[in-house]
C-alpha cells in the first residue's frame, strides 16, 4: 500500500483531543471563521460540497452537496429548518462515528455549524444512540465549551449567523438510524419510518425542511471548506472521493477503525492494515460495509473498496464496516445471528418486514442448529425476495433480505448440507479469546 | 381533477386523495388492511399494491394508499404483478395467524379470509409454530382482544387517537413482538369502543356481546337509522334469520356519522328484541285489561274519542314523519293540536356524535307542527284531562311509566305501544311495531333524513300505527256522514 | 405520586431544546430510568404523561418500543452482553456464558440475590474491540474471562 494523506483521525492522536483547547491548537474552527468572515455565501458552501464529490458516509452514499441543495429556497419557503445528524450508529460492524465523537467532538460541531449555515438551518440536533454515553457526554461538553467561546448560539463569532447545536439521546432502536425513523424518534415517538414522499427536505423534523447527515459526512465538511472541494475530489476513485473510516472487525489480527483513501483493495486492508486473518486462517467470506450488504466470498478480497467496485461483486460499500469471517466458521451460524438481529430490530409496521425478519431468523436458526427441513434453503430465497426490494416503507426489510439472499447465492451447498446432515458440517469452535490489544 | 386509467377505463380522480380512494370511488376493489378513509394513512400493511405506470417508465407496483393520482397515470389492480405482490404480502400476514376461522366470529366478514380466497393463496410455506399470545384478552366491557389473530394494522390505535381524540390503545413493543395493548392493562373507556370491532379487518377485536352469537352469513342486514338520540346515525340492522337483532353497526354517511356510532346506540336492542310484546289489543272490562281483537280495540278507541271531543293526542318521539303527519291530520280534523313526548337531555351528550337528546325524530315532528312536551308537564296535563291517546313505540316509557301508572282513573287513556302499559287509567291498548319492524323517516338534529327499515316482520297481531290511524279516521268519516 | 422536583426542573430545561416539548420524552424516560429504580414503572409513565400532556398509553407505546427502556424491574447492576456478529466472531458466546456464571443470572434474567441482570443485546458499536459488555452504562471492551472476573467480581458485594 502506498503512503497516503490523512486528516480524519489525525487530531485524535493529540493529547486531550476532545477539548476545545486541543482542537483550537490543531487549527480548529478556522473553517467556520473562513465561512463566516470571508464571507462565503450558503450557496458557495454548497457549491464547494458539490465540487468535493463527498458522498454520505451513513451507508447509502448519497452525494452530500446535492442533498443540501434539495432544501427549499428560503425566499420562497420561510419555514424554520433543521439539520439532524445521524449518530445512531448501530449497523453491525460499524463503530467509526463513535471514535470521532469521543475523540474529536469539536470537529463534528464545527462541521454541523457550517452545514447549518449552508442549508440555513437554525439548529442542529445530534441524535446519538443511547448506549454511546461517552460520545454523548463528550459532544455535550464540547458544545458547552464552544458556546462559552461564542461559537454556538446567538451571533456566532460576532456575525449575524446564529445557530444552536443540541444533543439528543436515542434509546437503542436500530431503526432510528433510518432517517425518517430518526426524525420520528427525535419528535418523541415510536421510531416508525415515514413513508416517502414527502422527503425530509420538504417535510422533516416537526414537519419542517430538514437535512439528515451522518456524523462522518459532517466531520468532513470543515476540511473541504478549508482545503477546497477540488482538493477532496482529487483523492480516491471515480465516484468515491476522499478518505473514509473503515471499521474492520471479526477474524483479523488487528481489528480497528482506520482512515483509508478510496481505492485500496479489501485484501490490502485485511492483510496490511488489520494484520491479516487471525490464527493464520483464510477468509471465507466478508461483509464490506455492515451486515446489511451482501456477503462477498473470501477469494474476492482483491476488489477495491469503493461505491462502484463492490457492485461488481454483488455487494455495496454500506458503512465501510468490514466484517471478516474465517474458514472455520459456519455460514449458517453467521446468518442465524444476522437474521436474529433484523428480527429484533424491525419496527413492525410493514407486514413483510415484521413477519419476514422473524421467518428468516427462524429458518436460519433451525438450519444452524441441525433442525433444517427440506426446502428451507429455497424458502429462504423465496421469502427474502418477497421482502425486497422496495416493498416496504423503509429499507430495513431489504437490509434483512440482502445478506440472506447473498448467503443462499454464495453458500447454498453449505446450507443444504446442514439441512441434509441434520447438523452443521462446520461445528462451532469455542473462542477462548485472549484480547487483541 | 386529473384523468387516470384504471383497469383500462378512463376515470377522473382527485389528485389530493390517495389512489386507493379513487379506485374505490369507481367501484374498483383494492384489497387493504391498514387504510381506512376515516383515519390517517400509515401505509404499513403493504396489501394495497397495484401496478402503476407513468409516462414511458415501466410499470411499478406501489401501495395505492400512499400513491396519488397524476394526469395520465395508468393503474392496473388486476395485473399479474399486483396479484403476485399481494399474494406475497398475504403469505407474510398469514405466517403467525392462527387460522381459527371455524371458531372466529369474524369469519364471513374477515378481510384476511376474503382476500386470501380472492387471491387464491391456498397454501403457505410456514412450518413454524404460531406466535403464542393471549387469545382472550379483555379490553373492558365491550371488546375482547385475540392477540394471535391481530395483523397489527393499527386502525384501532389510530381510531382512539383521531376520532374520540383520546389515545387508549398502542402498539406495544416492536417488530414481531408487537401487540396491541392498553396502558397497564386498563379497560377501554368511553362511548365509542365498539367501533374498533368494526374497524378491525380480522377477528382480533370482537364485541363481547356478539361473541358466539351468530354466524354472520346467517344475518339479514338492512340499512336503517339509530333510535338512541337525535343524531340519527345511519346504521345497519342485523337480524339472525327469523329471530333477534344481533347487531347495530354504523353505516357510512358523510353528513351524519361518517363511519362511526356510539356504544349506547350500538347495543340498544333490548327493546326491539323484547319478548313481552303487546299483540292485538287489550280492552278494559270489569276485571281489568282483557285481550281482544284489533278491531275491538279500535272500536274502544273510537268510543273514547267520540265521548271526549277534547281528548289529548300525544305522539312518541319515535314516531316517524309519516306517522306524525297522520296523527297531526287526525288531531287537526278534531280541532286540536297533537303533542309529542320530548324528554330533556339525558346527559350522554359528547363532542362526537351523541346529542344527549333521546328523541330521534324531534326535528321531524316539530316541523310537522306537533308540540314537544316534557314528561313532567305531560303528566300534569294528562292528570287534568278527561281523555288522551298516546301514540307510538315506547310512548309510555318516554312519558314516564311510573307517571302514567299513577294517573287517576278520571283520565280515560288509550295507548298504542309495543308493550302493554301498567296503568289503571288505561282503557284500551293496541300493539304497534318497533323501529326494526316498520318503515318510515326520522329527521335528525341537523335536518338530515334518516330512513328506518322493516328488517323483520312484526309479530302476528301487530299492525303498523298508520293502519290503526287509518281505521280510526275512516270510522270518523263514516260517523260524520 | 409526582416526579421529583429535581427531575421536573431538569425537564423544564430539556424541553426548551425543541420546538415541540414532546421531543423531550425519550431523554426524560432515560433520566427517570436512571433516577427512579432502573426501570420504567407504570407510575413513571403516568407521571411523564402528565408532564408532557400525553395519555399514559402513548408513553407506554414509546417506552416499550425502545430496547434500552426496561419494562420490568431489574437487578442492581445491569449487564448488557453484545451478541451480534462482530462480538460473536470473537467469543461473545463464551463471554455470555462466563458473565452468567459469575453473576448467577441467566440471560434475560436477574440473579437470585437481585444484584445482576444479564441482557444479551444487539450491536453496541464496539465491533473493533469485540467482545464487549456494558455494565451500568459503561463499555468494557476487548474482554477476556479474566477481565470479566475482575470487573464483575468487584461489583459483587
Amino acid at each position: 500500500m502506498k503512503p497516503f494523506p490523512t486528516w480524519l483521525l489525525d487530531r485524535t492522536k493529540n493529547k486531550d483531543s476532545h477539548t476545545l483547547a486541543a482542537y483550537e491548537k490543531a487549527g480548529g474552527y478556522q473553517a467556520l471563521a473562513t465561512v463566516l468572515k470571508k464571507p462565503m455565501s450558503p450557496a458557495d458552501v454548497i457549491q464547494e460540497m458539490k465540487v468535493s464529490e463527498l458522498r454520505g458516509r451513513g451507508g447509502a452514499g448519497f452525494p452530500s452537496g446535492m442533498k443540501w441543495s434539495f432544501m427549499p429556497d428560503p425566499a420562497k419557503d420561510p419555514r424554520p429548518r433543521y439539520l439532524a445528524i445521524n449518530a445512531d450508529e448501530s449497523e453491525p460492524g460499524t463503530c467509526k462515528d463513535r471514535v470521532l465523537m469521543e475523540q474529536d467532538p469539536h470537529g463534528l460541531i464545527e462541521g454541523a455549524l457550517i452545514a447549518c449555515y449552508a442549508i440555513r438551518a437554525q439548529a442542529a440536533y445530534i441524535y446519538v444512540r443511547g448506549e454511546y454515553r461517552k460520545s454523548y457526554d463528550r459532544c455535550q461538553a464540547a458544545i458547552d465549551e464552544a458556546r462559552k467561546k461564542g461559537l454556538v448560539g446567538k451571533n456566532v463569532l460576532g456575525t449575524d449567523f446564529s445557530c444552536e447545536v443540541h444533543m439528543h439521546k436515542g434509546a437503542g432502536a436500530y431503526i432510528c438510524g433510518e432517517e425518517t425513523g430518526l426524525m420520528e424518534s427525535l419528535e418523541g415517538k415510536r421510531g416508525h419510518p415515514r413513508p416517502k414522499p414527502p422527503f425530509p427536505a420538504m417535510f422533516g423534523l416537526w414537519g419542517q425542511p430538514t437535512t439528515v447527515n451522518n456524523v462522518e459526512t459532517i466531520f468532513n465538511v470543515p476540511f473541504i471548506v478549508t482545503r477546497g472541494g477540488a482538493w477532496h475530489a482529487s483523492i480516491g476513485t471515480k465516484g468515491s472521493k476522499g478518505n473514509f473510516l473503515c471499521g474492520i472487525s471479526g477474524h483479523v489480527n488487528r481489528p480497528g477503525v482506520y482512515e483509508l483513501p478510496f481505492g485500496v483493495t479489501a485484501r490490502e486492508i485485511v492483510d496490511e492494515v488489520a494484520g491479516g486473518v487471525w490464527k493464520n486462517r483464510k477468509c471465507k467470506a466478508w461483509f464490506p460495509g455492515g451486515s446489511s450488504c451482501s456477503l462477498v466470498k473470501g477469494e474476492d478480497l482483491d476488489v477495491v473498496l469503493d461505491h462502484d467496485s463492490l457492485k461488481t461483486k454483488g455487494s455495496s460499500l454500506g458503512t465501510a464496516a468490514m466484517i471478516i469471517i474465517d474458514d472455520h466458521t459456519s455460514i449458517a451460524r453467521v446468518m442465524e445471528i444476522i437474521a436474529r438481529f433484523y428480527d429484533h430490530e424491525s419496527c413492525g409496521q410493514c407486514s413483510q418486514c415484521r413477519e419476514g425478519t422473524q421467518w428468516l431468523a427462524q429458518i436460519f436458526h433451525r438450519i444452524a442448529t441441525g433442525h433444517g427441513l427440506p426446502g428451507d434453503v429455497d424458502a429462504l430465497d423465496a421469502l427474502a425476495k418477497g421482502m425486497a426490494p422496495g416493498k416496504t416503507i423503509c429499507a430495513l426489510s431489504d437490509a434483512a433480505a440482502i445478506p440472506a439472499l447473498s448467503a443462499v447465492r454464495l453458500f447454498r451447498d453449505e446450507l443444504e448440507e446442514c439441512v441434509r446432515q441434520k447438523q452443521d458440517p462446520i461445528p462451532y469452535q469455542r473462542v477462548e479469546y485472549a484480547g487483541a490489544h | 381533477m386529473v384523468k387516470i386509467t384504471v383497469n383500462g377505463r378512463e376515470v377522473e380522480a382527485d389528485p389530493k386523495q390517495p389512489l386507493i380512494a379513487a379506485c374505490h370511488g369507481h367501484d374498483v376493489d383494492v384489497p387493504h388492511y391498514c387504510y381506512h378513509p376515516g383515519l390517517s394513512t400509515v401505509g404499513s400493511c403493504r396489501m394495497c399494491q397495484v401496478e402503476v405506470q407513468q409516462g414511458t417508465a415501466p410499470g411499478r407496483v406501489m401501495v395505492a394508499c400512499r400513491t396519488y393520482p397524476a394526469e395520465g397515470m395508468v393503474v392496473s389492480t388486476e395485473s399479474e404483478k399486483s396479484h403476485a405482490t399481494r399474494r406475497e404480502c398475504l403469505e407474510f400476514l398469514l405466517k403467525n395467524h392462527p387460522l381459527d376461522c371455524p371458531i372466529c366470529d369474524k369469519a364471513g366478514e374477515c378481510d384476511l379470509q376474503d382476500f386470501t380466497y380472492q387471491e387464491g393463496q391456498a397454501t403457505g410455506r410456514s412450518k413454524e409454530p404460531r406466535r403464542p399470545l393471549e387469545k382472550r384478552h379483555s379490553l373492558g366491557d365491550v371488546i375482547v382482544l385475540d392477540q394471535e389473530r391481530c395483523i397489527l394494522c393499527s386502525r384501532c390505535v389510530r381510531f382512539f387517537e383521531e376520532v374520540p381524540k383520546k389515545a387508549q390503545l398502542t402498539v406495544a413493543s416492536l417488530g414481531s413482538r408487537s401487540v396491541i395493548a392498553t396502558f397497564a392493562d386498563q379497560p377501554l373507556t368511553g362511548n365509542y369502543q365498539g367501533n374498533i370491532a368494526d374497524l378491525c379487518p380480522v377477528g382480533a377485536l370482537t364485541l363481547k356481546g356478539f361473541r358466539f352469537q351468530a354466524r354472520v352469513w346467517n344475518l339479514v342486514k338492512m340499512a336503517s337509522t339509530c333510535a338512541e338520540c337525535s343524531r340519527g346515525c345511519s346504521i345497519q340492522v342485523e337480524v339472525l334469520r327469523g329471530g333477534d337483532v344481533k347487531r347495530f353497526r354504523p353505516r357510512e354517511n358523510a353528513a351524519v356519522n361518517r363511519w362511526w356510532m356510539c356504544d349506547t346506540g350500538r347495543f340498544a336492542f333490548d327493546h326491539v328484541n323484547a319478548k313481552d310484546r303487546l299483540v292485538n289489543s287489550l280492552v278494559r272490562d270489569g276485571h281489568g285489561l282483557a285481550p281482544r281483537s284489533i278491531e275491538d280495540g279500535i272500536a274502544a278507541v273510537r268510543a273514547l274519542l267520540d265521548a271526549h271531543s277534547d281528548a289529548l293526542f300525544v305522539a312518541s318521539p319515535f314516531c316517524t314523519v309519516e306517522e306524525g303527519a297522520s296523527i297531526q291530520a287526525l288531531a287537526k280534523r278534531r280541532g286540536t293540536t297533537a303533542l309529542f313526548v320530548a324528554p330533556g337531555p339525558n346527559g350522554l351528550k359528547d363532542a362526537l356524535l351523541h346529542t344527549g337528546d333521546p328523541c330521534p325524530n324531534r326535528r321531524g315532528l316539530t316541523e310537522l307542527g306537533l308540540q314537544p312536551i316534557e314528561p313532567k308537564e305531560l303528566a300534569k296535563k294528562l292528570a287534568s284531562s278527561k281523555a288522551a291517546v298516546l301514540f307510538g313505540e315506547r310512548v309510555v316509557e318516554l312519558a314516564g311509566a311510573a307517571a302514567i301508572a299513577a294517573l287517576p282513573t278520571s283520565t280515560a287513556l288509550a295507548v298504542f305501544d309495543c308493550k302493554a302499559p301498567d296503568a289503571a287509567a288505561c282503557t284500551v291498548a293496541i300493539g304497534v311495531p318497533t323501529s326494526v319492524e316498520r318503515t318510515g323517516t326520522w329527521i335528525n338534529v341537523d335536518g338530515q333524513k334518516g330512513p328506518i327499515a322493516a328488517v323483520k316482520p312484526a309479530p302476528a297481531g301487530v299492525r303498523a300505527l298508520a293502519r290503526h290511524l287509518a281505521a280510526l279516521d275512516l270510522r270518523a268519516e263514516a260517523a260524520r256522514s | 405520586m409526582a416526579l421529583p422536583q429535581k427531575l421536573v426542573s431538569e425537564f423544564d430545561q430539556l424541553v426548551k431544546k425543541y420546538p415541540d416539548r414532546k421531543s423531550g420524552l425519550i431523554p426524560a424516560l432515560h433520566r427517570c430510568q436512571e433516577e427512579l429504580g432502573g426501570w420504567i414503572s407504570p407510575q413513571i409513565m403516568e407521571d411523564l404523561a402528565a408532564y408532557f400532556g400525553l395519555e399514559p398509553v402513548e408513553v407506554y407505546g414509546v417506552a416499550s418500543f425502545y430496547p434500552m427502556f426496561r419494562m420490568r424491574p431489574v437487578g442492581k447492576h445491569f449487564v448488557s452482553v453484545c451478541h451480534n456478529i462482530s462480538c460473536e466472531l470473537r467469543g461473545a458466546t463464551e463471554i455470555l456464558e462466563h458473565v452468567c456464571k459469575v453473576t448467577g443470572a441467566k440471560p434475560y434474567g436477574t440473579s437470585a440475590d437481585g444484584q445482576f441482570t444479564v441482557w444479551p443485546v444487539e450491536c453496541q458499536g464496539a465491533c473493533a474491540n469485540a467482545p464487549m459488555i456494558d455494565v451500568d452504562g459503561v463499555y468494557h471492551e476487548d474482554l477476556t474471562n479474566a477481565k470479566v472476573d475482575a470487573l464483575l467480581g468487584g461489583l459483587k458485594k
